[in-house]
């Protein structure tokens, strides 16, 4: 079989997005993405081509758009590419070692991900699988957020903030209350008509695809009391789109997430919320809705 | 600062009026600075408007004293603070 001709292919469902994978060479997912296999003959949104050569020198001489690091890791590189995006993927244990280097259209529909194939080979090891996630939401009125989500069967609420605020603890303070969590620490949010929903995406660990309606978002924080305050307008919008995953480089991106934050304020209740982490809080969110 | 660079740096932020507030985010390639934006109180948002309109701060300083019941020593103070705090936003 030719270099251009894929002989591996399966579909994922993420947050009703189907993606159609090709592939050079057969490959196991990670186990998150279980439970997102879905039938392929399903419309696809989205198709990711993946090949087993890294050529190292794409963009040679090219300056980086976006450079994704801090001081103890670096994750990614963004160029501008033939209309579209380029990106440089590390190694998250090397980081001076590439991982992958992918290609998205301009469309933001067609990625090519080239890995290594002399060890381990993976297209969608950690970081690209979440990057493609995130650029599934860019032009498509949806966002991924850091934030964790429970449903009770009538209302979906979703709890947001920096990393130790106590979306995890939240979590599993509703899921003793018998709520489903759709996950606990990342989500993509819809715009699917008039109304928001949300969604799980794979984790590093197994759970199946969940979805609920998003009738409230909490921005929380420790308090010695519970305490609640409803937000509006564009301290709302301003305060949640702090807590969505973004590559603000691109004033177009950053104009289509305030305009989706602002229609998110509009028609979702959005607090900021001091909670002791004790079933108290159940009943107080519940008092004030 | 003046007008080249005012207006430089208001090019590198995303502005949305939402009920007559502003909500301003930056656009930058640091990833730290990523989930930083803010919304502007009043004079604020008069020297936003106003800063790609002018040819110095000092005539966003003049702008604020004709708008607004303040000294021109605590305007220029606004003005350089405002300034200052998006320059710490990119």
């Amino acid at each position: 079989m030719g270099q251009n001709e894929a002989n591996y292919e399966f579909c994922l469902n993420i947050a009703d997005f189907i993606i159609q994978i090709k592939s050079d060479i057969a490959f196991q997912p990670e186990t998150g993405y279980e439970s997102f296999f879905t039938d392929k003959k399903q419309t696809t949104d989205f198709v990711v081509n993946c090949k087993a050569e890294i050529p190292l020198t794409i963009f040679a001489g090219q300056n980086p758009v976006f450079e994704a690091e801090n001081e103890q890791q670096k994750f990614y590189d963004i160029y501008r590419h033939n209309e579209g995006l380029g990106f440089i993927i590390y190694n998250q244990q090397n980081k001076n070692t590439i991982q992958q280097i992918a290609l998205l259209d301009k469309d933001f529909r067609n990625w090519t991900i080239y890995s290594s194939s002399e060890t381990d080979y993976n297209p969608l090891r950690y970081p690209m699988g979440p990057i493609i996630m995130h650029y599934m939401t860019i032009k498509t009125n949806s966002v991924m957020m850091h934030a964790s989500c429970a449903f009770d069967g009538q209302r979906g609420r979703m709890f947001s903030g920096f990393s130790g605020v106590g979306k995890s603890t939240m979590s599993r303070i509703w899921a003793e209350a018998g709520s489903t969590i759709i996950n606990d620490d990342r989500l993509i949010i819809r715009e699917l008509g008039n109304k928001f929903f949300v969604y799980n995406t794979p984790m590093y660990y197994k759970d199946i695809p969940k979805k609920a309606p998003l009738n409230a978002v909490y921005l929380i924080h420790h308090s010695p009391e519970n305490k609640i305050q409803k937000l509006k307008g564009a301290l709302a919008a301003s305060r949640t789109m702090a807590f969505c995953i973004q590559n603000n480089y691109d004033q177009n991106f950053v104009a289509e997430r305030l305009d989706f934050f602002v229609r998110l304020a509009a028609a979702v209740d959005i607090y900021d919320l001091g909670f002791v982490p004790n079933a108290s809080v159940i009943e107080f969110i519940k008092a004030h809705e | 600062m003046n007008t080249e660079n005012l207006s430089k740096l208001k090019s590198r932020f995303v502005s949305r009026e939402v009920d007559k507030e502003l909500i301003l985010v930056p656009l930058t390639g640091n990833i730290a600075k990523m989930n930083e934006m803010f919304t502007l109180n009043e004079t604020a948002k008069l020297i936003w408007e106003n800063m790609d309109k002018v040819d110095s701060e000092e005539s966003l300083t003049d702008l604020i004293t004709t708008e607004f019941d303040v000294s021109h020593e605590i305007a220029s103070a606004d003005v350089s603070a405002f300034i200052k705090h998006l320059e710490t936003m990119l």
